[in-house]
């Protein structure tokens, strides 16, 4: 029969999340007339439920900032403050307002949607340079909610030969398909916790995606989930491995350190293929420059995948470089090569919102790797230093099949943003829209365009 | 001119937030001298009472009282008076519409006259477009009445040769804004400010609800990709016919209405079952090119020959082509809505990151017309994020000849911005609502004559703006880029 590919969300409650942006204040004025409880839509006011006499605390974290109590209130005893707990989420990159976003769609699988335009800051840095298009006239790519299911979002990692060189020596190329344009990674705050590590790769599993994991962290009892793990493995420790999981997995991921033998990887490479002739294999470097060598040099041995490793906030460790940029540069060395299609390029490290999903896409990668995202889905607040002991969030405690479900939430939410971007622009699948960087526009670009005919430099014109 | 609607404009709410919180100390002892020096009447000794107490803190004008000699802090003879920045302020408005500007909004529906009280009206914190604009202006010496009055602020809404001649007295008309995203009180207060400025407003795509019959004249049918409520007869009506295949806020994707928002009131409107959800679809789907578009504007064109006909697109990268396309179809007006523009709900992933912002697409068209040798036959006008007298005139500079205006009217009926249009109940504050209880807020007179009074002090702004630019009408501002300059870079 017939299917198609669909994403179960189901409501995934956080109490921990429950952090509002605002704090309603009562002061002693209060007279507990009740004309905010009337007024009160989202049921932030009520009354005592022991003394019925008084007002209650007012439950600050379902105000939605209407003013409609501060302005009414016949004392002026009701004050709005923004809240502390919610101003201290996060950093400068994991903003609040991002971690608000994650938490929503990790709750109920939906697609953010609020009244009234735009309100943040023109651009800003990264991925908030970019702006992706639209076609006024263009066939109907969905119909409402459901039709735009038909929008096609898998994508193959792998290698696929260029042209056809010998047909009698043609092998089939080894592919593997996910069914998103998203991979998961475990790395995230480089958390030890069994319970999250099992929720990320039971959620990798039923998204039918990869979900990278350190060799270290395998444990037996994923064995029914090895078709959804990419193992990472570094290579000075290659030759000592010898466990079961590596043999079964579908992709392996071997880590290069800074400095590392050529011949040891040419070693480490032949023996992986040896053992898991069907795996990809998939090299992880903080460089992107490196990398393009190492594929160079190893065009023989096929590797499959390149994965640019950048940090939470999405710079790569060398020049300080926006994975958005380093991902367009080494997409672009690849065309120029005429062997783009021979390598899937992927990349992990400061993909925060939904939006960064057909950013990176847009600039040339195949697909993205999302890590701190799926632990801020499961109730991480990105604290500026992880202590496991003293989390906020008890992260640790997690019962694993809600953060599962927060993680197929999210997941869905992000894969239905996606499809609003992709039929904006009248595409049909996300393959599609890999290095379309004519389907975006950048900030500088269209800055210069725009106004450096009218305005010199910023200086004045006669 | 002068404006027809009167009547009381004042808050509808019993305190008004303001930037400075006013506190008074335990020392304090109540000899009412700051009660005399306040000029902005923040305390008050009530009747019956032997106390001074803090009535309307949200007056007061903070620090820049300090060089006045009714200085209350200084003046206070045990120090009891304090004022600080109200952390409060901090939770109103965003970097597009920042509290100074949405207090300041607030202000001009009240009054219709300029802020006077060093609060920002002019400009937002969003750090670029028009946010990072000023005007280069050579005399900044404050015109005489006399000079004003001689200003034109008119615009002509159609410029090509055949059709009829339609112009408005201010270079804006009103947004659509369908019944059921926003209540009918607010859509009448829209249209008789409309009446009164003998400008437009416009249904949105929602049908016409009978009420808005007698304003007639003023109002412009919108056609959208559902047809919702778009009949022979709400075309026939209508001076203006706007053709909506995009919207700002959520370019390139349709909308759509949940079942239980879609009340029997509604249905009827709609022409449609209620209870159902009503899809809005992208695009229309009869229309895919120019030739399919220009025979969208035949068919209206049969049932009402006289109309203009406006088409509103959002803003692609290839705008500059849709807006010529749409010249050969024979549209009047081309109409850019840009990715700030407000909408009942939308995701915010489109309102972000799909489609250019306003002021790249305004340059973009005015340029490629004017290549093309047609600017001066299509009226370019431009939506999405004008907040202020000043983005008008900014939105002008760059080449469109006009703007049209959704928030700031909402903002004008005492909208925050709280976002929350389509949550449970709709608008707490009963404007973007259908609730029968909630909508009671407002009344179409009140909101009539805020509205008017918005328009009545951006009038002013910007007569005075071409003034001091040494400019006699507004449509000579069109295209001066060179009147313009950035403010950071």
């Amino acid at each position: 029969m017939y299917k198609r590919y669909h994403i179960e969300t189901a409501a995934a409650i956080l109490p921990s999340t429950k952090i509002g942006k605002f704090q309603i204040i009562r002061e002693d004025k209060c007279l507990n007339c009740g004309r905010c409880q009337e007024l009160c839509i989202y049921d932030v006011h009520k009354r005592d439920a022991v003394d019925p006499r008084r007002m209650a605390e007012p439950v600050s974290y379902l105000c939605k900032n209407c003013f409609s109590c501060i302005q009414n209130c016949p004392q002026q005893a009701l004050k709005m403050v923004l809240s502390e707990e919610s101003k201290n989420l996060g950093n400068s990159y994991w903003m609040p307002e991002k971690i608000h976003t994650i938490w929503n769609e990790a709750e109920e699988g939906k697609i953010p949607v609020y009244g009234a335009g735009y309100r943040g800051p023109f651009k800003g840095s990264g991925f908030d340079l970019i702006w992706t298009d639209m076609s006024e006239i263009v066939r109907p790519t969905r119909d409402g909610i459901h039709g735009r299911e038909y929008i096609a979002t898998a994508v193959d990692l792998g290698t696929k030969p260029s042209w056809i060189a010998h047909f009698e020596r043609l092998s089939l190329p080894r592919l593997f398909q996910i069914k998103i344009p998203l991979l998961l990674d475990t790395d995230g705050l480089r958390l030890e916790s069994k319970n999250l590590v099992m929720a990320i790769v039971k959620a990798a599993s039923e998204l039918r995606t990869l979900a990278f994991l350190d060799i270290q962290s395998y444990t037996d009892e994923l064995e029914p989930y090895l078709e959804s793990i990419a193992l990472r493995i570094p290579l000075e420790s290659i030759a000592a491995i010898n466990r079961a999981p590596w043999k079964e997995v579908n992709l392996i991921e071997i880590i290069l350190s800074q400095k590392f033998r050529i011949k040891e990887l040419e070693q480490a490479l032949a023996e992986l293929r040896k053992h898991n002739p069907q795996a990809l294999l998939s090299l992880g470097l903080a460089s992107p420059f490196p990398l393009e060598e190492i594929f160079t040099q190893f065009q023989e041995k096929r590797v499959d995948v390149l994965n640019l490793h950048a940090n939470g906030q999405g710079r790569t460790l060398d020049g300080n470089d926006f994975i958005a940029d380093s991902i367009k540069r080494l997409h672009q060395d690849f065309i120029k090569k005429a062997a783009r299609d021979e390598v899937t390029i992927i990349s992990k490290g400061g993909i925060a919102a939904a939006e960064h999903v057909p950013k990176l896409i847009i600039c040339g990668a195949d697909a993205a790797v999302v890590d701190i995202a799926l632990l801020v889905a499961m109730g991480c607040r990105v604290c500026s230093e992880c202590r496991p002991e003293s989390c906020p969030a008890e992260i640790q405690k997690l019962d694993p099949e809600l953060g599962r479900q927060r993680i197929v939430n999210m997941v869905c939410a992000w894969r239905d943003q996606l499809l609003e971007v992709l039929s904006a622009m009248g595409i049909r699948d996300v393959r599609r829209l890999r290095g379309e960087m004519g389907r975006a526009m950048f900030y500088h670009e269209i800055e210069r365009e725009s106004f450096e005919s009218i305005f010199n430099n910023g200086g004045l014109r006669k | 001119m002068k404006v027809l609607v009167k009547g009381n404009a004042g808050p509808r709410f019993l305190n008004s937030v303001g930037k400075f919180r006013v506190s008074i100390g335990e020392k304090c002892f109540h000899c009412g001298l700051c009660v005399e020096l306040c000029p902005a009447r923040v305390f008050e000794r009530k009747e019956g009472f032997n106390r001074v107490f803090v009535t309307s803190p949200a007056r007061c004008l903070g620090p820049r009282c300090q060089q006045g000699s009714f200085f209350c802090q200084k003046k206070c003879p045990v120090e009891a008076i304090e004022i600080e920045t109200d952390p409060q302020w901090k939770t109103l408005g965003d970097f597009r519409w920042t509290p100074d500007l949405i207090l300041t909004t607030w202000q001009q529906a009240e009054t219709g006259e300029i802020p006077q009280d060093g609060l920002e009206y002019r400009v937002g914190n969003s750090g670029g477009g028009f946010d990072n604009f000023d005007f280069l202006i050579k005399n900044s010496s404050s015109p005489s009445d006399q000079e004003i009055d001689k200003i034109d602020t008119s615009i002509s809404l159609n410029r090509r040769r055949e059709g009829k001649k339609i112009s408005v007295p201010v270079p804006w008309y009103g947004a659509g804004m369908s019944f059921g995203s926003i209540s009918l009180p607010v859509m009448l207060a829209r249209a008789m400010a409309a009446e009164a400025w003998s400008t437009f407003t416009s249904t949105g795509e929602g049908g016409y609800p009978e009420e808005l019959i007698p304003h007639g004249p003023h109002i412009i049918t919108q056609i959208a990709t559902g047809l919702f409520g778009v009949s022979e007869e709400t075309i026939k009506r209508a001076p203006i016919i706007e053709f909506k295949y995009a919207q700002g806020a959520k370019p390139g994707l349709g909308g759509h209405l949940l079942g239980d928002k879609n009340t029997p009131q509604v249905a009827i409107m709609r022409e449609a079952v209620c209870g159902t959800s009503l899809f809005s679809p992208f695009p229309f789907h009869s229309v895919y090119s120019v030739e399919d578009h220009k025979k969208h504007i035949d068919w209206v064109k049969i049932m009402n020959p006289e109309s203009l006909i406006s088409v509103k697109v959002s803003t692609p990268s290839d705008v500059d082509m849709v807006a010529v396309g749409s010249y050969y179809a024979g549209a009047n007006i081309i109409h850019l809505d840009g990715g700030y523009g407000g909408t009942g709900a939308a995701p915010e992933i489109a309102k972000k990151n799909i489609a250019m912002p306003i002021e790249y697409a305004i340059t973009k068209v005015h340029r490629f017309l004017l290549e093309e040798g047609v600017r001066d036959e299509i009226v370019l006008i431009a939506s999405g994020g004008i907040r202020t007298a000043y983005d008008i005139a900014k939105s002008i500079a760059l080449g469109a000849d006009g703007v049209v205006i959704g928030t700031a009217e909402l903002v004008a009926l005492g909208c925050v911005r709280c976002g929350n249009c389509e949550s449970g109940r709709g608008c707490p504050r009963g404007i973007a609502t259908t609730d029968s209880e909630l909508e009671k807020q407002i009344s179409p007179e009140w909101g009539a004559h805020r509205i008017s009074n918005l328009y009545s002090a951006w009038q002013k702004q910007l007569k005075i703006l071409l003034c001091q630019l040494g400019l006699k009408n507004i449509e000579e501002l069109r295209g001066r880029t060179d009147l313009l300059r950035r403010i950071n870079e």
